[in-house]
């Protein structure tokens, strides 16, 4: 049994572009929540996908500056992370977790 | 893809068609890429999006799209490399498949028939003719000048024959009901237009008089809810009025747009003449099917008699069911009824492609005119909505192409009156007219004969012009009107 816990730090894979071309040197992208750090973010991707994680590259996305009903606003800022994984292992994002 | 016939018995044919798993993988890559080109799909540009991920998305939905095609294509396929005439769309079946592996179909169809030349100068068929007797034509004029009866009011009792205004109120149990009153109402005594009963109180009455009549609604009237009860018709006679025939002279020949009495009486002659020639033809046609069906002998595709028996029958239960019998009423069983319309199918089906057969022989052909004078005949049955008819069928083209089957069967027949030896005997107007049933199963059956041939034809027709490859869809779709 996976603990649950690791469910909330991992929000959503990321299936762009950028993150298909990063595949290719074997890293997953995700989001994460905002304040877990890189050893948590290890720790759940390995508990959860059943891979052993290299390491983990994370940056903080700044939310967008939007206009509602004239007012200036902002979108959330969000914690994305690189995850490279070890050789030999790989995760399939396209088929959702 | 590997077509094998595994069957071939009579005019059936079976084959296994098989597509190997590589093929159906590479029909999937090539679908997947067409949708790659313009794809929409977020945090990707169109045309950029990776096959995985469009695998993923859409690939169980273009997997069934690639069987589809390959079952329409399985039939179309075994059809041309085999040079095939399928007799009706063939049925294409899956026998096995998983994804990742053969795709494994069963193709089964019915080929048409060789029909075997006909030699049409050995056919013998009589004309009959005859010329309308005097004893008609008079009584033709009789009718016209009917036609033409004039009433004028009289104050005398009312007789048979005379026409009665009356007002009045229908009641059933002493309720008036829907339908059953009438003000004015204009009847002719002795046409049996009313209720039975009812007429025979209005017999004796003179004009002003009131007149009450009981009369028992019968079994079989239209409407189901007054059938057996006993209604109460109560009202007065306004007025009677007795019939005054024009005599038959140059006057009346007048009211009809002619010349004068002499001039009606050919134009008469003339019409009788003309309906006596079309039954003479429809005796012939009747005796060339005989002998058709007679000597002409090959397999018949089951599927199309299966087809043809199918509406024959449903029209016969719809039939019966207006008419509210059934077949104990008829004194029938229905096993009997079945084998009797399956043999008529079969002869209409045989009729269908023989006459097929020998206009292709001989290049039989309904011109696009023919076929427009045929859509006008066809508006003018429906006075005051022709254009919506002839909107209908321009519409509907598959409509416009049941024209063509009576049209080229009719063409086929005549050309084989042509050339076959026909001997000419006079008869009497009686002898034409005597119904020869002897050999005809059904009053019913004897009626949806001559369209028979038609269906068969046409279907066989259609299923030529479609070309080489295309099955043979039954002619029958859509409807008129």
């Amino acid at each position: 049994m996976i603990d649950p816990r690791y469910y909330d730090i991992i929000v959503r894979p990321i299936v762009t572009e950028k993150s298909t071309l990063a595949a290719e040197q074997n890293r997953v992208v995700f989001e994460v929540r905002k304040d877990a750090t890189k050893p948590e973010i290890k720790k759940a991707v390995e508990a959860i996908f059943g891979v052993k994680v290299e390491k983990v590259n994370t940056l903080i996305v700044k939310g967008k500056k939007k206009y509602f009903r004239g007012k200036p606003g902002r979108r959330s800022d969000w914690k994305k992370a690189y995850v490279k994984l070890a050789e030999g292992y790989s995760i399939d994002v396209t088929s959702g977790i | 893809m590997d077509i094998t016939q595994v069957a071939a018995e009579g005019l059936r044919r079976e084959f296994r068609v098989t597509y190997g798993a590589d093929e159906i993988e590479a029909e999937i890559t090539r679908r997947l890429e067409e949708i790659r080109r313009t794809a929409r799909i977020p945090g990707f540009r169109p045309g950029r999006v990776p096959l995985r991920l469009l695998r993923a998305r859409y690939g169980q939905a273009v997997l069934g799209e690639v069987v589809q095609k390959a079952v329409e294509e399985s039939a179309r396929r075994v059809v041309e490399e085999h040079e095939l005439r399928p007799a009706l769309r063939p049925r294409v079946e899956i026998t096995a498949f998983e994804e990742g592996r053969d795709l494994e179909l069963r193709v089964d169809l019915e080929v048409l028939p060789e029909v075997p030349e006909v030699a049409l100068g050995e056919i013998e068929l009589v004309r009959h003719v005859a010329e309308p007797d005097e004893e008609r034509v008079q009584g033709s004029l009789r009718n016209l000048a009917a036609a033409r009866r004039t009433f004028e009011p009289v104050d005398r009792p009312a007789e048979t024959g005379d026409r009665v205004t009356i007002t009045f109120t229908g009641t059933v149990g002493g309720e008036p009901f829907e339908g059953g009153s009438g003000e004015k109402v204009q009847v002719v005594l002795g046409e049996g237009r009313l209720l039975p009963g009812f007429e025979e109180a209005l017999v004796g009455r003179r004009a002003g008089e009131a007149f009450r009549a009981e009369v028992v609604v019968p079994e079989d009237h239209p409407r189901e809810e007054l059938r057996g009860r006993t209604v109460v018709f109560e009202g007065t006679v306004e007025e009677v009025a007795a019939p005054r025939e024009p005599a038959i002279d140059d006057q009346l020949a007048k009211t009809y747009g002619y010349e004068n009495l002499v001039e009606l009486e050919k134009a008469v002659r003339e019409r009788l003449r003309e309906e006596f020639r079309r039954r003479a033809r429809e005796r012939m046609k009747r005796q060339l099917l005989d002998w058709l069906a007679e000597h002409v002998r090959f397999e018949v595709p089951q599927g199309m008699v299966d087809l043809e028996f199918r509406t024959i029958w449903e029209q016969l239960e719809r039939e019966m069911q207006q008419s509210g019998t059934d077949f104990e009423k008829l004194g029938r069983s229905r096993e009997e009824m079945e084998a009797e319309y399956r043999a008529i199918a079969e002869r209409r089906v045989r009729l269908g492609l023989i006459l097929a057969e020998i206009g292709r022989r001989h290049g039989v052909e309904v011109t696009g005119q023919e076929l427009q004078q045929a859509m006008m005949r066809e508006a003018q049955r429906y006075p005051g909505r022709e254009r919506e008819v002839l909107e209908f069928f321009r519409r509907n083209p598959p409509a416009l192409e049941q024209l063509r089957a009576p049209i080229f069967e009719d063409k086929v027949v005549d050309l084989i009156f042509e050339l076959a030896r026909v001997r000419e005997e006079t008869v009497t107007p009686e002898e034409l007219f005597r119904e020869e049933d002897e050999e005809e199963p059904g009053g019913a059956a004897a009626v949806a004969e001559e369209t028979a041939a038609a269906t068969g034809a046409g279907a066989e027709a259609e299923a030529r012009r479609e070309g080489e490859g295309g099955a043979a869809a039954p002619g029958r779709t859509g409807e008129g009107g």
